[in-house]
């Protein structure tokens, strides 16, 4: 099982974030720090808004997970110390739902943002390529990773835009089909309108920045890539803008309708669309209703914004309930997964026994057989052992994935070890550094006997053990 | 042999405009756009097109026979599949594919039920086909452009009432729908000129004309005007965008009723 360890935008403020921010070229060297002593396998996952360290000890299920989690910490701590305060740490079956809930972007300061999923995967490649993802991290990440997949493609948790430049942008681009062809005008200065215009820009847009203050006008429209003009010249720039972004200080309506409409003729029926972000507003509300016209004013904006947010909100539910069927879906794999090395052991054991002794009789008494008769003996065989194994395998199955027959499950192990004479050489499992083959569902019988895997005889409950952390662990 | 070509060659028609019109639906039903179904349902909706060539071929290799009703509806729904994947290739007119796949399939199945042939005259066959072929092309075109200008409404109406954008986003922007409009309306023009010509001079050589002919002739003309008026207000007033829309729209009205009238009046040449 993995351990958490970190900190998020719900436990620390952007000073103490900073703290803990990791240039990507540092990562991989500080993963190879990180794996040592009872850390086994490790990987970062670092954005702006967040600091994880997702651990496995070298022990497989069998670590003692307070023990990693405070070794976890402690690497943590080292690098900024005085953050333990608002470090969380969760261990067992809490850490994968935490892991499942960051992928599927729940625990995200914007509820559905498509990025972490992205940031996860890149954290888990260079992890594999820096060698500190191994069996455990291989089995658990692209299980995340599938979650939060399918949490995207069976909510609309992601639909629709969070912020008012993104949502102006977005509108910008349902009236123009190519933005680099059309002119952006942001009239005045404002935060919000240099962002809204910033990003019109980078999609190519050209850009007129327009203000009372030529100095300052000339200073914007310099660092923005753009040109540079006098309020006095709005008329003209009327004609020639396309999206206008008003963003001034002025008390009044510096546009009223019948100034966008004499500039019709000359502006040839083009759309023109005002995105209004002065409070008091710029634009008078009369030149929404024009034809060809749409305007936006920051209400406009953030009721779209709000009704993005709710309708996310409403589909987080649908999406907690997706997260936690596929958290139970994993532990159940894994727990299942734990017999998965005596199964192997014992079908290899009894084939092995048949097979001697078929090899003795095709040698003596069936020495007259041909290759067919030889095949179909060998046919008659694997499926002797099929169905010979089936009540063992699917008891076997049956008691690991139910946490009240632990000690039924270990007695049943222990029996099948001693009265087959089961070797455990399987400890080193070869599946254990393949994604792929660690993503076979293990539930399937048949794929479950072709495969080799680790400690057989798993002792630790998979469930969750509550690091004794200081601060803010274990939540 | 060709006749059961032809017969199979129905059958997948049917098959992939029904496929395209499933996906494109889809594509637009989905609260996030796939970049990978629209391309497959555009792949299917060539797959109809190339489906149709073959009958709409046999029908034009026979010389002694004037084109039916049948050869017209399925050169319509040809030419809007085609005109609608070629205007794809370089506009974001996906959404618009939930129209084209439907009608072309709907042209397509309905040409099937209509046989009759129009009265056999002395007209030169190359003469009637140009004729049949520009009205059917021009036709197509204007319900693709009728098309545009409905979505064009639409998406209006939904960036006027200021509703959050999560269909918005999978509909074609304004500006691709405007000149996707004004493209197929220059396309179907000059070929709706020179159908109506074309159409009076052999109404002129027929001599009476039923009533059906009549009223077929006056919305004809009446399309026309309404195109015309369209594209000149448009380069003369900038009458773009909503105006446009409307105008096309009345066009594609009185096109309707000229296809109508000839599917229910049969015969008689476009």
């Amino acid at each position: 099982m993995i351990v958490v360890v970190g900190l998020s935008h719900r436990t620390a403020p952007i000073h103490v974030r900073e703290r803990l921010a990791l240039p990507a070229d540092t990562v991989p060297e500080l993963l190879r720090t990180i794996v040592t002593g009872p850390i086994g396998e490790a990987l970062i996952v670092s954005t702006c808004n967040r600091v994880e360290l997702v651990v496995a000890g070298t022990e497989g299920a069998r670590s003692n997970l307070t023990e990693v989690a405070l070794a976890a910490t402690a690497a943590i701590v080292s690098r900024a110390p005085g953050v333990e305060g608002h470090l969380y740490a969760h261990t067992g079956a809490e850490a994968v739902r935490h892991l499942f809930r960051v992928a599927a972007s729940l625990d995200s300061l914007v509820l559905g943002e498509p990025q972490i999923l992205g940031q996860l995967k890149d954290a888990y490649d260079l992890a594999r390529d820096t060698g500190t993802a191994a069996g455990v991290l291989n089995r658990v990440i692209p299980r995340a990773i599938r979650s939060a997949k399918r949490v995207r493609s069976e909510t609309t948790i992601g639909v629709g835009q969070v912020s008012v430049p993104t949502v102006a942008v977005d509108l910008t681009r349902q009236i123009f089909r190519d933005l680099s062809r059309h002119t952006v005008a942001l009239v005045g200065s404002g935060e919000m309108g240099e962002g809204v215009a910033r990003l019109l820009r980078q999609a190519g847009a050209r850009l007129i920045v327009v203000g009372r203050n030529m100095e300052r006008v000339a200073h914007l429209a310099q660092a923005m890539g753009g040109e540079g003009r006098s309020l006095a010249e709005l008329d003209k720039t009327l004609v020639e803008a396309d999206v206008i972004v008003t963003t001034t200080s002025a008390p009044g309506y510096i546009i009223d309708a019948k100034e966008v409409q004499k500039h019709r003729k000359a502006r040839k029926g083009r759309n023109l669309f005002f995105i209004d972000l002065a409070v008091p507003r710029d634009v008078d509300p009369a030149v929404g209703e024009l034809d060809s016209v749409f305007l936006y004013n920051v209400d406009d904006l953030s009721n779209v914004v709000a009704e993005s947010l709710q309708s996310r909100q409403r589909e987080a539910e649908r999406a907690e309930a997706i997260v936690v069927e596929e958290t139970e879906s994993y532990e159940r794999w894994a727990e299942a997964e734990q017999v998965t090395p005596t199964i192997v052991a014992l079908r290899e054991r009894i084939r092995a026994i048949l097979e001697s002794e078929v090899d003795r009789s095709l040698g003596g008494k069936l020495k007259h057989l041909g290759p067919n008769d030889r095949e179909a003996l060998m046919v008659m065989m694997e499926a002797a052992l099929n169905k010979m194994l089936h009540p063992a395998t699917a008891g076997l199955r049956r008691l690991a994935t139910d946490p009240t027959s632990r000690g039924e499950l270990e007695q049943a192990v222990s029996a099948l070890h001693f009265l087959f004479e089961l070797s455990t050489t399987h400890d080193a499992s070869p599946h254990d550094s393949d994604p792929q083959a660690s993503m076979v569902d293990l539930r399937d019988d048949d794929a479950a006997l072709s495969l080799t895997s680790d400690a057989a005889g798993r002792t630790e409950s998979p469930g969750s053990t509550k690091a004794g952390l200081p601060g803010r662990m274990g939540r | 042999m060709i006749a059961t070509l032809i017969v199979v060659a129905f059958y997948v028609g049917v098959v992939a405009y029904s496929a395209a019109a499933t996906l494109f639906f889809v594509e637009l039903a989905r609260p996030e756009r796939t970049p990978g179904a629209p391309r497959w349902a555009a792949r299917a909706l060539a797959v109809g097109v190339a489906m149709e060539l073959l009958p709409i071929a046999v029908d034009l290799s026979d010389a002694s026979e004037v084109p039916s009703i049948k050869f017209a509806l399925m050169l319509c729904s040809m030419s809007i599949a085609v005109g609608y994947l070629v205007l794809r290739v370089r506009m974001r007119i996906d959404a618009i594919g939930v129209v084209v796949a439907p009608l072309s399939l709907a042209l397509l199945v309905g040409a099937q039920f209509l046989t009759a042939r129009g009265p056999a005259t002395d007209f030169p066959h190359t003469l009637l086909l140009m004729h049949v072929a520009a009205n059917v092309l021009g036709v197509g075109f204007f319900l693709l452009a009728g098309a545009a200008g409905g979505f064009y409404l639409f998406q209006e109406r939904r960036l006027k009432a200021k509703r959050a954008p999560s269909m918005q986003g999978r509909l074609p922007p304004l500006e691709a729908l405007d000149m996707t409009e004004h493209r197929l309306l220059l396309a179907g023009f000059p070929l709706l000129t020179f159908g109506i010509v074309s159409g009076a001079v052999f109404a002129a050589r027929l001599g009476s004309m039923t009533s059906a002919g009549l009223a077929r002739s006056a919305f004809a003309y009446a399309t026309w005007l309404l195109v015309a008026g369209v594209l000149i207000l448009r380069a003369v007033a900038g009458w773009r965008g909503r105006r446009s829309a409307y105008g096309t729209l009345a066009g594609v009205v009185c096109v309707v009723l000229v296809v109508g009238i000839y599917v229910v009046a049969g015969g008689g040449g476009l």
